[in-house]
């Protein structure tokens, strides 16, 4: 019984930290068809902000709240100095964030140096049979299924997500209809990077929280968003659930290291199937 | 990059400048430093590293953030093979030969699933990175001793230490490790000869089907190339070079570690190339030492904003130097110095050119023989049908085509005639029934193979190569074919005779007018001799004349093949005078002759959205 629960809690965890590391590159891949190669950066720098406001006196979760909502203002002006500029450009989207993601890199270890810090989690730990668990950890299985739902509800019950999703499945009809792309483009990138910031953020009390943080996420992340597809909601839920799944079960039987090759392995046997990623065969659009 | 795809047979310039690079590096290998010689074996290396990246990016347009790993798994390969062999042969030189290996190996192994799993291009991008970070995690993970390779130590995060030098030796004689200068002359020879090897595979008819399928893969898929082993063959060939320069690496700094799997070292492979031009082999060297050059300056005086100059170089050559430093270059001396190197002038091409309407007359399908008597069945539809989610577009429609002469395919807008069309094609599976070409059941083939069993298509929408001239662009259609450069170049002239174009052989396809393309390119699907053709609308967008020339050049060819033509425009339906399928509503509803069709107060009703008579 406590083996059990403690497998299942395992595996839902994998699946949520896959959630929070890519929902922000899915909705920014999903709804723009761009890759963002600084999300890594991205995800470091919401754990900073979070850091940084808890040691400023803050509690977790507000602090959480903050790096959030910071997260979405760098997205903001990220999209207008640079994406803007590129739109249409795939490569060149890619390498100039790549670009991006260097600088913002270095300029973190200019502000916060190259040590790793962190935050202790908050909550506490209850116990099954012989296995303690941190709440904390349980507790990012609400956090993902959270953002999710929100990503949900922020294209299917608002103004701005059915506008962005008419761009992204006809953008002429849409800018016939009048509705502003260049808007609509800058709030689905802030709105990628804020759920980016979200992510950091969840993850600051969990792991090292340093500079080059971010490269040990984004492989997981691009891969969770290539084999979820183009719907951001439905394909991230099932991708993260059979990569995480996956990679838990492996992990645990064997080595972390095999299961990172299983994570990649699986990824690319998953593609070689259904090329357009799993909702691609679905045919959802969220 | 025009100039990289032009069938010219002059010297090019770059070659000379390699071959003066080599010349150079051997006069100046000998007068070098230790230390000179040390960082510019360093230089060479990595502008092998970028110059397979220029190949397969610049030339064969996939975008893969996996040469630092094949580099990565070069040097490893290199580092086991000679560590074991070392003490048996006295050389590392089948060592170095090692490294291309696994660097090919291991890109025909992630290539294999990306192209044959048709993965569009972020995910390519996306693949070869993840490919690239697993291994870095994978190999940062061996620290433990149990993880060797005969008695080479994998060593984890802290890499593999004791990597022997480029020896040279024989079997039982003396093993001699080269001094610095030798290894930079070693290096830069090969480097010559890769650049120069690879400059000349890019002007043979490989070269030139990998820079057509970067150009346009649809066209390229639908003229009957296996596009797929195009691209593998590409990026197995960047995966050697990478390798090799990989395994050079390792024995230049006897070590490798994990961190040539890293997000920097990706970074670096695609600011050389991007910032010495990605179309050019030279640039490739040049990127490298640029960018080394400032890195080593950036390392003595402000070390810690290094990766910010380099993001931001990286964001400025994108925004605005896109084409790079080298061809940007080019570009302006050549503006400089128009010499030499002008397009053949009009007035050359046009001696050739024949009588506008010869078309009637003109030999078209060469080896009309090989296909046998027309008349019989060449292509039949059984049972065909085709549902999108709950939504049925064909429903098990049967048809068969007799192997000479035309057939029109009419219907209003989401009858199902072009969903029949891309059935035939192979763009789509359909859901139940069989399509059979000669005799074979070609149902779940690809275009490319249907394309090469002798099925033309030629889509709505002109599909040309755009910056490719009227001949090469013919040319790579008459290569589908004859396979062979020569006879090629015969048939392209031939074709171009025949469709009035030969005056405009030499303009890029882009410049052509519209009528012009449309006959461009069903000259090209000619071209591929196949025994059905497959036109959807040629007439499109076309004037009442040039209406006429393509309806005579349609029924020339229902001479020689079985021709189906779908198409709106009812006049030139009626000048065709052909037997017609009428689709409606995913069936097909009617055929006979126009004027039979024409009797028929049906499909009056069905083209005017009048409800059909419920009672005939």
């Amino acid at each position: 019984m406590d083996q059990l629960v403690n497998t299942l809690l395992g595996i839902l965890t994998s699946v949520s930290i896959l959630v929070l590391i890519s929902i922000g590159l899915a909705v920014i891949f999903g709804m723009m068809k761009i890759i963002n190669f600084a999300h890594g950066t991205f995800l470091m720098l919401g754990a900073f902000f979070t850091v940084t406001a808890v040691r400023a006196g803050l509690d977790f979760w507000p602090a959480a709240v903050i790096a959030t909502l910071a997260m979405g203002v760098v997205g903001l002006i990220v999209e207008r100095l640079l994406i803007r500029h590129l739109y249409g450009r795939l490569e060149a989207t890619m390498l100039a964030t790549f670009g991006l993601a260097l600088i913002l890199e270095q300029v973190a270890v200019l502000i916060w140096g190259t040590s790793s810090t962190g935050i202790s989690a908050p909550l506490s730990n209850f116990r099954v049979g012989r296995f303690s668990f941190s709440e904390y950890e349980v507790s990012l299985i609400a956090i993902a299924a959270l953002l999710l739902l929100l990503a949900y509800l922020v294209f299917t019950r608002t103004r701005f997500g059915i506008m962005a999703r008419a761009t992204t499945q006809n953008p002429e009809m849409a800018s016939a209809l009048g509705i502003n792309a260049r808007g609509i483009n800058m709030g689905t990138f802030a709105f990628g990077a804020a759920l980016a910031g979200a992510g950091g953020a969840a993850l600051a009390p969990i792991t090292a929280v340093s500079p080059s943080m971010g490269a040990g996420y984004i492989a997981n992340a691009f891969m969770t968003v290539v084999v979820g597809g183009p719907a951001v909601v439905t394909g991230t839920s099932l991708s993260a659930g059979l990569l995480g799944s996956v990679q838990r079960l492996v992990s645990e039987k064997t080595s972390l290291v095999l299961g990172a090759l299983s994570v990649l392995v699986l990824a690319i046997v998953i593609l070689r199937l259904m090329p357009e990623g799993i909702s691609g065969r679905l045919r959802r659009t969220l | 990059m025009s100039a990289a795809l032009s069938l010219g047979r002059r010297v090019p310039g770059e070659v000379l400048v390699l071959a003066a690079i080599v010349l150079a590096a051997i006069l100046v290998s000998s007068l070098a430093s230790e230390f000179q010689a040390n960082e510019w074996t360093l230089w060479v290396l990595y502008g092998l590293l970028a110059l397979s990246f220029t190949f397969i990016w610049g030339h064969g347009g996939i975008f893969s953030f996996g040469q630092a790993a094949f580099f990565g798994l070069g040097g490893y390969a290199y580092s086991v093979a000679a560590i074991n062999l070392l003490p048996h042969t006295n050389e590392t030189i089948t060592a170095l030969l090692t490294g291309a290996l696994v660097g090919a190996i291991a890109a025909g192994l992630v290539g294999y699933f990306i192209f044959y799993g048709d993965v569009n291009d972020v995910a390519v991008a996306i693949i070869t990175l993840a490919f690239s970070l697993v291994l870095l995690t994978v190999m940062s993970g061996t620290a433990d001793p149990k993880y060797h390779i005969g008695t080479a130590q994998l060593g984890g995060y802290n890499g593999m230490v004791g990597v022997p030098p480029i020896t040279v030796g024989l079997p039982g004689g003396t093993p001699m490790a080269l001094s610095q200068q030798s290894t930079l002359e070693l290096f830069a020879i090969v480097a010559g000869a890769i650049a120069v090897g690879v400059h000349v595979l890019l002007r043979r008819p490989f070269g030139r089907v990998v820079a057509a399928l970067r150009v346009n893969e649809l066209r390229t898929l639908l003229l009957g190339f296996d596009v797929r082993r195009y691209k593998l063959a590409t990026f197995m060939l960047g995966g050697a070079i990478a390798g090799l320069a990989g395994a050079g690496y390792a024995a230049w700094g006897i070590f490798i570690s994990p961190a040539v799997f890293g997000l920097q070292q990706a970074a670096f492979v695609a600011i050389w190339v991007l910032l010495g031009g990605r179309t050019s082999l030279l640039g490739a060297f040049v990127g490298v030492v640029l960018v080394e050059e400032l890195t080593s300056k950036l390392g003595g005086n402000a070390g810690d904003s290094t990766p910010i100059v380099l993001g931001a170089v990286l964001i400025a050559v994108v925004l605005l130097l896109p084409a790079g430093i080298v061809p940007t270059l080019q570009r302006w001396g050549r503006r400089l110095l128009p010499g030499p190197r002008e397009r053949p002038s009009p007035a050359r091409a046009s001696e050739r050119t024949g009588p506008e309407n010869a078309q009637a007359a003109a030999p078209v399908l060469a080896s009309e023989a090989a296909w046998g008597a027309g008349g019989e069945e060449v292509l039949r539809a059984d049972e065909l049908g085709k549902r999108f989610g709950g939504v049925r577009a064909l429903d098990r429609v049967s048809v068969d085509f007799p192997g000479r002469g035309l057939s029109c395919l009419i219907g209003p807008n989401g009858a199902g005639k072009s969903t029949f069309f891309h059935l035939l094609s192979g763009r789509h599976r359909p859901s139940t029934g069989e399509v059979v070409l000669d005799g074979r059941r070609i149902t779940s083939w690809r275009p490319d193979r249907r394309a090469r069993a002798g099925l033309g298509i030629k889509l709505q929408v002109p599909s040309l190569y755009h910056e490719l001239s009227a001949s090469e662009n013919m040319w790579l259609a008459a290569y589908a074919r004859t396979r062979s450069a020569s006879r090629a170049d015969r048939r392209a002239a031939e074709m171009l005779d025949w469709l009035g174009l030969a005056e405009r052989a030499a303009d890029p396809a882009s410049v052509l007018s519209h009528g012009q393309q449309q006959w461009l390119e069903i000259g090209m699907v000619v071209a591929t001799e196949p025994k059905v053709i497959l036109l959807d609308e040629p007439t499109a967008g076309m004037s009442p004349e040039e209406t006429q020339k393509t309806a005579r050049l349609v029924t020339a060819l229902a001479e020689q093949a079985a021709v189906i033509v779908v198409e709106h425009d009812m006049d030139f339906v009626r000048e065709l005078d052909a037997p017609v399928m009428m689709f409606h509503e995913g069936s097909l509803f009617a055929h006979g002759s126009i004027s039979e069709l024409r009797e028929d107060e049906r499909i009056l009703d069905i083209y005017l959205g009048r409800p059909v008579g419920v009672e005939g």
